[in-house]
């Protein structure tokens, strides 16, 4: 009996789908996209790892003199049209993880329904749209520069949701205003073993669309829990009422993440200009982040210069820790040690400014190369974003990156 | 006429067969000719062909229709109309594209197969050099 109320389902949707086919234009059952970058990247300082993204196990400058991992992916996109209203994507990416390998995974998954052709709900896998590339950024073909600038994009360090999504579409006069509201969470493993969660994530947004001008606000909120650094916290909980302030102040255990986005972007055809701000909060060692940037470009036929400018600053950097002259001297030494965790993590706070230079040069027409060169000056006391750091080096350094990729779309 | 005459009108004839050579090529915006719209702003016509409307100013839906990726009269109609080079166009749909928010309009091989289908559907939109213009298209006055 339920097999065949199944069969009866699929029959009706079937013809339902071959009636609605006949009276729209031909749309396709399935579409196949894809994308991907091929790229290399130098780093200056060799006693630390240029990546980007705080997932990636290695990258330039200590690990390899050349590193292909940085910016180099292939991601494939299949998207079902089962009716006019009803729609599904699944995007699978292989780039370098957290565990050095390049196993695919699932960037977007879900089932879209259009209410309207205006308002459109999804259900599923999305990437969250908090910056105005924050949901193409690993489209390098979208953008551009050789990797969205990390002084803002690399704020939000979860930006995918398992959950669902609405999206409302308005045109007034000559002004497109979208509205998003999003609901889910998601986790990230880290290379060094570990996970940081997004609970509860929630998010909207507007956009406005005006001939060249386009602006975007955002706000998401989640419950962050860095498991990491668990250990280290439940070790400042054995040193009494200063160790549990501390803990609690510190610790990323169910604590609450907060960000705040504004851009901006005009592109009158010949030129651009893009601004975005943001400020990432965590009550926690994550501390308070601001970042934004500012990037303008010429196009001269298929040549495009760009400059940008961008800059983080942070709350703090380090905190005296456990008061050790009060304790007795068997315990001075681990406390010593925690003391020293908490500003290890403190102090990789990427307080930074870069200048970047470089430009895009459209080889075919659905390839474009690129070459970049950034001067990062890292702020004082912070290891300005970059991993794996080795003896010797040197916080509050300079560091030249020079970038190379291809990025295409087929 | 003398020599010197005919020389100077052979080159007036070459330069202003030329000149209209560089001209004639007028990309023009199309709708049916039972579509009930006759005048779009340019920024409207962009929009419905860069997947940021789907609805032509009375509500009604739009269907664009695009010519072949290679033809000259797709490149001029996107740098007329949206001021965007092809590859600008083609990171615009990128971005729509992979964050599974739509697909680039159908695409047809030349300005006929445009003509056909606008005539045969009024919510369909397309562009076409404006020699081929018949009574079964209506031009959009733009602005």
């Amino acid at each position: 009996m339920s097999h065949r109320l199944i069969h009866v389902a699929l029959l009706t949707i079937a013809l339902h789908a071959a009636g609605a086919r006949a009276q729209e234009a031909k749309t396709p059952l399935f579409s196949f996209n894809g994308f991907g970058t091929l790229g290399v990247v130098h780093s200056s300082e060799d006693k630390a790892d240029f990546t980007s993204s705080i997932f990636k196990p290695n990258g330039a400058g200590y690990s390899h003199a050349w590193s292909a991992d940085v910016d180099s992916l292939i991601g494939g996109q299949v998207t079902a049209n089962f009716t006019p209203k009803l729609s599904a994507v699944l995007q699978v990416i292989a780039e370098q993880n957290y565990d050095n390998s390049y196993r695919p995974h699932v960037e977007w998954a879900n089932f879209k329904y259009e209410v309207t052709p205006d308002f459109s709900v999804r259900a599923g896998r999305i990437v969250l749209p908090t910056f105005l590339y924050a949901d193409t950024r690993k489209v390098g073909y979208a953008y551009p520069w050789v990797r969205p600038p990390p002084e803002v994009y690399g704020l939000v360090p979860i930006n995918t949701s398992n959950g669902v999504d609405a999206t409302y579409r308005t045109r007034v006069g000559d002004v497109v205003h979208t509205l998003q509201a999003n609901y889910g969470g998601d986790e990230r493993s880290f290379p060094g073993g570990g996970t940081l969660k997004a609970e509860r994530s929630w998010g909207v947004g507007y956009m406005a669309e005006y001939h060249a001008v386009t602006a975007l606000v955002t706000y998401h909120a989640s419950n962050a829990t860095l498991d990491t650094l668990k250990p280290i916290f439940d070790g400042f909980r054995q040193f009494g009422a200063q160790g549990v302030a501390l803990a609690d102040k510190y610790g990323v255990d169910n604590k609450r993440f907060e960000a705040i986005a504004i851009g901006a972007s005009y592109d009158p055809g010949k030129w651009f200009l893009i601004g975005e701000w943001t400020r990432a909060t965590t009550h926690s060692v994550l501390g308070q982040e601001t970042g934004w940037y500012v990037s303008g470009g010429y196009r001269l036929g298929k040549f495009t210069p760009y400059l940008t400018y961008g800059q983080v600053t942070v709350d703090n950097l380090s905190d005296p820790g456990l008061n050790l002259s009060t304790l007795p001297p068997f315990l001075a030494g681990p406390a010593a040690g925690l003391n020293a965790a908490l500003n290890s993590i403190l102090s990789a706070k990427p307080a930074r400014n870069t200048l970047s230079i470089g430009g895009r040069w459209e080889l075919t027409r659905n390839a474009a190369l690129k070459l970049q060169y950034d001067h990062t000056r890292i702020g004082a006391g912070s290891s300005g974003g970059l991993s794996n750091l080795q003896p010797g080096f040197q916080p509050s350094g300079k560091v030249n990156v020079l970038s190379a990729t291809m990025d295409f779309v087929f | 006429m003398s020599l010197v005459n005919r020389i100077v009108f052979a080159f007036l004839g070459l330069a202003l067969s030329l000149s209209s050579g560089a001209t004639e090529a007028e990309v023009v915006a199309v709708v049916s000719s039972r579509c009930p719209e006759s005048a779009l702003s340019r920024n409207q016509v962009a929009d419905i062909f860069l997947g940021r409307s789907s609805r032509f100013p009375d509500g009604k839906l739009a269907v664009p229709i695009d010519q072949a990726e290679s033809s000259a009269a797709r490149d001029e109609f996107y740098a007329a109309f949206t001021g965007k080079s092809p590859a600008q166009v083609k990171a615009h749909w990128s971005k729509i594209i992979f964050t599974g928010r739509g697909q680039p309009p159908r695409e047809v091989s030349n300005g006929i197969e445009v003509k056909k289908l606008v005539a045969g559907n009024p919510a369909a939109i397309g562009y076409i050099d404006r020699k081929l213009v018949d009574g079964s298209v209506k031009v959009l006055r733009t602005q």
